[in-house]
C-alpha cells in the first residue's frame, strides 16, 4: 500500500480581500485515517476544507491530492481529482427537486455508463448502507434533518471515493443522531478503508472518532495543535487547546 | 474437473460434475459493470450443479468498488433461485468486511410500504388534488379575512404597521415600473390605433379613431396591462421575498415574537401597490393615447388638433376614473396574492420558485376575472 500521505497541504494562505483567514498552513493526511479539522467558530475550518476539495483556490500554497496539485488543476485533470472525493456539506446539499434516488443517480450518470438495473441496485445499496433503504422515492423535504445528512452521505459515497469529506456532519442534529453519524463514519472507515476528512466542533465526536486532528485558531490564522485528540486533551498545555478539549469557557 | 469454458473477458467458469467455480478476471469496478452484466446475461452460470463457488484467489482485487458487492449478490441470487449451495473463497478479510457491510444492510427488511393498485393510486392522487384545492381555498379565505381585519384595525393601530417599508415598496413596485408600463401601453395604443384606422377608414369615420383609442385605453387596456406588468414584477417579487423568509424561518421568528404578519409584512406591500398603481395607470393612459394619436396621424387623414378635440368630447371623467379605480383593485389583488403565495411556501428553494410562479398565474387570473365582472357591472350601472 502506498505510504505517502493522501493529502498534502503545503504553505496554504487564504485571504478574502485584505482579510487573512489562513496563513502558511501545512499538514498531511494519511491514507485510511479519520482526520478532523477542529477549532472555534470563524477560525477557518470550513475555509480549509473548501481549499482541499477545490471549491476555492488559496492565494498561496499547494494542496496535493494523491500526488496531484488540485490548486493548479484545470478542466479534465481537475474532474479526475474531484472523482476521488465525496463531500457531505453542512446542509446536505441535496437537490430539493429530486428524489433521494435521483440525487444519487445524478453522480452515477455523470461518471459511469452502468445499466439502469445496476444503477437501481447500487442506489439501493448506498441508501441501505446509511440506513435509508426504501426511501429512494422520497424528496429531501419529506425526510428529517438527520436523514437528509445520511442521504447526502449516500450520494457522497456513490462512486466509492478514496476520500470522504464532511463539513460539520453533526451540526443541527440531536445527540443520538449525531452519534449515529459518527458511528457511520467509523464503520465506513474501517470497512472501506476510506480516508475521512471531517470539519467538526463536536468534542464528543472528535474524541471518539478521530485518529488525528489539527486545531486551527484565528489568533494565528493557522494551526495551534495537531496529533491524537486524546493526547491533546490530556497533555497539551496551550490554553486555547486546553479550553477547547475540556469545554472551559474563555 | 471435466472442462474449462473460457469466456474471453470478465470471468471464467470451471465446471465439474457437481460444482461450478466462477473466477472473476477483470477488476470488479463500475467501469467494468456493463461487460460483467453482459456476460452474466449470456452465460448460464448455474446449471446442472449442486454448488457454485465464487473464487477470488486469482482475482484482481487491488482495484474494486461497490460493483464487487453487486456482482456477489447477483451470483448469490442465481444460486438461491436454482436452490444451489453458494460459497465464496479467496476473498481477503478487508474485502470481506466491505462486502459484509453492504450485504448485511442491503438484505435488511424494507420499511412497510403501501402497495396500491394503479386505480387505487389514481383515486388517491385525485383525492389528494381535491384536498389540496380545498386547503388552498381555505387558506385564501383565511388570508383574505386576516387582511380585511388588519385593514379595519389599521386606523386604530397606525403605529403597528411597518410604514418604514411603504416608501421602499411604493418606489420598487410603482416608480420603477413606470418606464416599462409606459412603453408597453404606448405600443398597445399604436396597435389599437392602426387596427382601428384600418376598419374606420372604410366607413369614412377616421375621426372616431380618437374615441376608440381613448376609451379603450383609459377604460380597459391601460389598467389591464399595467396590472399584468405589476403582477409580473411585484407580485412575483413579494412571493419570492416572503417565501424565502418563510423557508429561512424568519416568518416563524416574527410569529413567535408576537408581531402581526399582516401589519408587518402584508399591509405595507399591499398598500404601496394599491396606491402607486393609479399613478402608473394615469401616465400609461396618456402614453397609450399618444400611441393611438401617432398611429392615427400616420395612417388617417386627420390632424392632431382634430384628434384632441374629438378625444375631449368622447372621453369623460367616468371613463378615466373607472379605469383608475379598477387599477387600484387590480393592484390590491396582485399584491395580496403575491404575499399569500409567499406565505404558502415551505421546505426549500423549489417551493419558493413554485409559489412565485403561482403568484403570477393567480394574479393575472384574478385581474382578468375581476375586470370581466367590473366591466359587466359598470355597463349595467351605465358608467
Amino acid at each position: 500500500m502506498n505510504s505517502e500521505p493522501i493529502i498534502k497541504v503545503e504553505n496554504v494562505t487564504v485571504r478574502y480581500d485584505d482579510r487573512t483567514i489562513l496563513e502558511d498552513v501545512s499538514f498531511n493526511i494519511n491514507r485510511g485515517e479519520i482526520f478532523m479539522i477542529v477549532g472555534g467558530s470563524g477560525c477557518g475550518k470550513s475555509t480549509m476544507l473548501r481549499q482541499i476539495i477545490g471549491l476555492e483556490t488559496p492565494v498561496e500554497g499547494r494542496i496535493y491530492i494523491d500526488g496531484e496539485n488540485i490548486c493548479a488543476a484545470r478542466g479534465k485533470q481537475k474532474k479526475e481529482i474531484l472523482k476521488k472525493f465525496g463531500v457531505l456539506f453542512q446542509s446536505g446539499g441535496l437537490f430539493a427537486s429530486m428524489t433521494l434516488a435521483e440525487n444519487i443517480a445524478i453522480v452515477l450518470e455523470t461518471y459511469t455508463d452502468i445499466s439502469q438495473e445496476c444503477m437501481a441496485e447500487l442506489i439501493d445499496m448506498k441508501l441501505a448502507s446509511v440506513g435509508l433503504r426504501g426511501y429512494d422515492g422520497f424528496l429531501p423535504s419529506e425526510i428529517s434533518g438527520g436523514m437528509k445528512k445520511r442521504a447526502a452521505l449516500a450520494r457522497a459515497m456513490a462512486l466509492d471515493p478514496m476520500i470522504l469529506c464532511f463539513d460539520e456532519p453533526s451540526s443541527g442534529l440531536d445527540p443520538v443522531t449525531a452519534a449515529s453519524m459518527d458511528a457511520i463514519i467509523r464503520e465506513m472507515n474501517s470497512a472501506l478503508g476510506t480516508t475521512m476528512v471531517v470539519v467538526s466542533h463536536d468534542l464528543e465526536g472528535v474524541l471518539t472518532t478521530a485518529h488525528n486532528v489539527i486545531m486551527l485558531d484565528k489568533s494565528v490564522c493557522g494551526i495551534i495543535a495537531q496529533g491524537d485528540p486524546r493526547k491533546l486533551k490530556a497533555e497539551n498545555k496551550n490554553p486555547i487547546v486546553h479550553s477547547f478539549f475540556n469545554r472551559i469557557a474563555e | 474437473m471435466k472442462k474449462t469454458k473460457k469466456n474471453k473477458d470478465c470471468f471464467r467458469i470451471n465446471e465439474s460434475a457437481n460444482e461450478r467455480i466462477l473466477t472473476p478476471i477483470l477488476p470488479l469496478t463500475l467501469t467494468n459493470a456493463n461487460a460483467y452484466d453482459k456476460q452474466l446475461a449470456t452465460t448460464k452460470v448455474v446449471t446442472d450443479c449442486s454448488k457454485i463457488t465464487l473464487d477470488f484467489a486469482e482475482a484482481n482485487l487491488m482495484d474494486f468498488d461497490s460493483y464487487l458487492v453487486i456482482f456477489i449478490n447477483r451470483i448469490r441470487q442465481f444460486a438461491k433461485e436454482k436452490n444451489v449451495e453458494f460459497a465464496i473463497s479467496g476473498l481477503p478479510s478487508d474485502r470481506r468486511n466491505f462486502v459484509d457491510l453492504f450485504s448485511r444492510k442491503i438484505t435488511s427488511e424494507l420499511p412497510e410500504q403501501e402497495n396500491n393498485s394503479s386505480i387505487g393510486r389514481y383515486i388517491e392522487n385525485l383525492g389528494k388534488k381535491f384536498q389540496k384545492m380545498w386547503r388552498d381555498s381555505y387558506l385564501l379565505i383565511e388570508f383574505t379575512g386576516n387582511l380585511l381585519i388588519a385593514l379595519v384595525k389599521m386606523p386604530f393601530q397606525m403605529k403597528k404597521v411597518r410604514w418604514k417599508d411603504f416608501p421602499f415598496h411604493f418606489n420598487a413596485a410603482g416608480v420603477n415600473a413606470v418606464p416599462i408600463c409606459l412603453l408597453i401601453v404606448f405600443l398597445i395604443g399604436v396597435i389599437m390605433g392602426y387596427q382601428g384606422a384600418l376598419q374606420l377608414h372604410q366607413f369614412g369615420a377616421d375621426i372616431y379613431n380618437a374615441d376608440l383609442v381613448g376609451i379603450a385605453i383609459a377604460r380597459e387596456l391601460s389598467p389591464l396591462m399595467t396590472a399584468i406588468l405589476v403582477a409580473g414584477r411585484s407580485g412575483s417579487a413579494f412571493a419570492a421575498e416572503i417565501g424565502t423568509m418563510k423557508v429561512s424561518e424568519e416568518i416563524d421568528a416574527l410569529t413567535t415574537m408576537g408581531i402581526d404578519l399582516y401589519q408587518f409584512l402584508v399591509l405595507p406591500r399591499v398598500l404601496a401597490v394599491t396606491f402607486s398603481i393609479p399613478f402608473i395607470t394615469a401616465l400609461a393612459d396618456l402614453s397609450g393615447i399618444i400611441g393611438g394619436l401617432f398611429a392615427s396621424l400616420t395612417t388617417l387623414n386627420i390632424t392632431m388638433n382634430g384628434f384632441i378635440v374629438e378625444l375631449g368630447t368622447a372621453l369623460t371623467y367616468a371613463h378615466v376614473f373607472s379605469g383608475i379605480i379598477k387599477s387600484m383593485l387590480f393592484g390590491f389583488l396582485v399584491a395580496s396574492v403575491g404575499c399569500f403565495r409567499g406565505l404558502q411556501a415551505s421546505g426549500g428553494a423549489e417551493s419558493v420558485g413554485k409559489f412565485t410562479t403561482a403568484a403570477v398565474v393567480t394574479g393575472v387570473l384574478l385581474i382578468v376575472l375581476s375586470d370581466s365582472v367590473l366591466t359587466f357591472v359598470l355597463q349595467v350601472l351605465g358608467i
